[in-house]
């Protein structure tokens, strides 16, 4: 384990220094690429801002609003379609449009109809967040073995009790890797929105710190984006640990 | 897959209900004088015509080059370094956090950096590109070459099969299902840094169009060009699926049992339209 740490920081420290050497001979301009000494007296001086938190909050709130309805919304109908043969398989070419719609070229028309707000980012993130969650929750609910509907239909169980006691525990762990997905999703496009509209947030002070020539200062936003997806990331593995400790690991790719 | 025979109770099955939707979307929307909400009809006309004899044409080419330019670059680099990390044990426990972190940073970020210092031209546009995908189409590289049983690479090793050979017949196909699976991902994330690249700095392309348009209040023009990406994204995935198919055949011939594991299609990264 600690020799695996090591290696660790040493292909960290190794890409550092490939970065700082790339930056300091100056193949690519510094302000398209400043040198990682720059950037983290950027991310310094970022973190006793109250600026940097606000920006950090603001895309937050976005994102969690976002995220929440389409949870609200996804599970529910996720379980129900799944759980239905004919609802899964008549919804299924529909869902498949919107799921590869990418919702940020929505984004002209939601201006115009709803005009530049947090409300209108929330929306653009709920859109994009639905997708995951339902899916997933649909073939969670798919997945309960055939024998276990057998056995409920024969018990004559009825069926909130089904859905409550059989369907959504055995929906979980797909529902957990829908829920990594949108979360992680959901920062994606509260950032997308804010680099491309007028909104405050992590996304616009990338913009107006390039405007302004302090590069360093939008890649120390860009890096502390890339901290939030992560601990995301992590969390969400930590959650699944914890809730699916009852059952065996399922194979959710790439793990 | 049964060819010859087309089978329509499933079609019909899974086609209802999209075509219901249409049909009420084309009725609600007839007569209807709401600004924002032009008649379907209309819309659709819109982009038929600016097809015809609009630049339309122009710009979805023009995203279409850059979507797959950046694609392609980020599959033949991500399935090169995949395969070299997957292979050797040392390399890809030492980056694993990084590559986590790297696939965890949202690409969009980088827009303004990239296109304020770059320009607005079409190579700055595809490094975005292939800078989201890349990590996606890599990380499922890596994990596919895991996934292979260690009974091949001992069979391999045993034998003495030249490391090329065994790269280009043992481990790429055995790794190809998961590689795919991670280029669908990929080209989720390529739409949408080619809309968004092209709506924050771009003369041309359909992100442009739809922006212009947008703020031009040709609304109309507007639906029609963001119904035009809709398509654009939706057939690429289509033609992935298909290329999947054919390079997979084998693969989904086999009986289920003789698998090693289903390919994943549900990624733990950012798979997903945004």
């Amino acid at each position: 384990m600690v020799k695996v740490r090591l290696l660790q920081l040493g292909a960290l420290a190794a890409v550092l220094g490939l970065w700082a050497l790339i930056a300091a001979i100056g193949v690519v301009s510094s302000t398209a690429l400043p040198g990682p000494g720059s950037v983290a007296s950027a991310l310094w001086q970022l973190a006793g801002s109250g600026t940097f938190w606000q920006a950090v909050g603001d895309t937050l709130r976005g994102a969690v609003t976002g995220l929440v309805v389409a949870i609200a919304v996804g599970i529910p109908v996720g379980l129900v379609t799944g759980v239905y043969a004919a609802a899964e398989e008549s919804s299924r070419l529909l869902m498949e449009i919107l799921r590869s719609f990418p919702v940020i070229a929505l984004l002209p028309v939601f201006l115009l109809v709803l005009g530049s707000t947090p409300g209108m980012k929330a929306t653009v993130v709920f859109i994009a967040c639905v997708f995951p969650v339902l899916l997933q929750a649909q073939y969670g609910a798919r997945s309960v073995p055939p024998a276990v509907h057998e056995t409920v239909r024969s018990y004559r169980i009825p069926r909130l009790l089904r859905f409550r006691r059989v369907v959504l525990p055995g929906a979980v762990p797909s529902i957990m890797t829908g829920l990594r997905l949108a979360a992680t999703t959901s920062v994606l496009v509260s950032i997308g929105v804010e680099v491309l509209t007028t909104l405050p947030g992590i996304g616009h002070m990338i913009m107006e710190s390039q405007q302004a020539g302090a590069s360093a200062r939008a890649y120390a936003y860009i890096f502390s984006a890339g901290a939030i997806g992560y601990s995301i990331t992590l969390l969400a593995q930590f959650a699944e640990h914890r809730l699916l400790r009852w059952r065996p690991p399922v194979h959710t790719g790439g793990e | 897959m049964n060819r010859g025979r087309v089978p329509w109770k499933p079609i019909l099955r899974q086609l209802w209900l999209p075509a219901l939707v249409f049909a009420i979307l084309l009725v609600a929307t007839a007569g209807n004088t709401s600004f924002y909400f032009p008649p379907l009809t209309e819309v659709l006309s819109t982009l038929w015509s600016e097809l015809v004899h609009g630049g339309l044409v122009g710009d979805l080419l023009y995203s279409l080059r850059n979507i797959v330019s950046g694609l392609a670059l980020a599959t033949v680099v991500g399935v090169g370094a995949g395969l070299v990390i997957g292979e050797i044990r040392t390399l890809r426990l030492a980056t694993a956090p990084l590559l986590d972190f790297a696939r965890a940073t949202p690409t969009v970020g980088f827009v303004p950096v990239i296109i304020l210092t770059l320009g607005i031209g079409s190579g700055p546009k595809i490094f975005l590109i292939f800078l989201g995908s890349l990590w996606p189409i890599l990380l499922n590289t890596v994990s596919g070459v895991q996934a292979i049983s260690p009974a091949v690479h001992e069979t391999a090793r045993g034998y003495r099969i030249p490391w090329r050979l065994r790269l280009r017949r043992v481990i790429l196909p055995g790794a190809l299902p998961q590689i795919l699976a991670g280029i669908r991902v990929s080209l989720s994330i390529a739409v949408v840094l080619m809309v968004v690249s092209e709506i924050y700095g771009s003369p041309v392309g359909l992100g442009n169009f739809i922006l212009q348009s947008g703020s031009s209040f040709h609304v109309a023009e507007t639906w029609a060009g963001t119904i035009l990406i809709g398509i654009l994204g939706y057939g690429l995935s289509v033609f992935l699926l298909l290329c999947e198919h054919r390079l997979l055949g084998w693969y989904h011939q086999r009986a289920p049992r003789a698998r090693p594991s289903k390919p994943v299609t549900i990624e733990k990264s950012n798979g997903v339209v945004v």
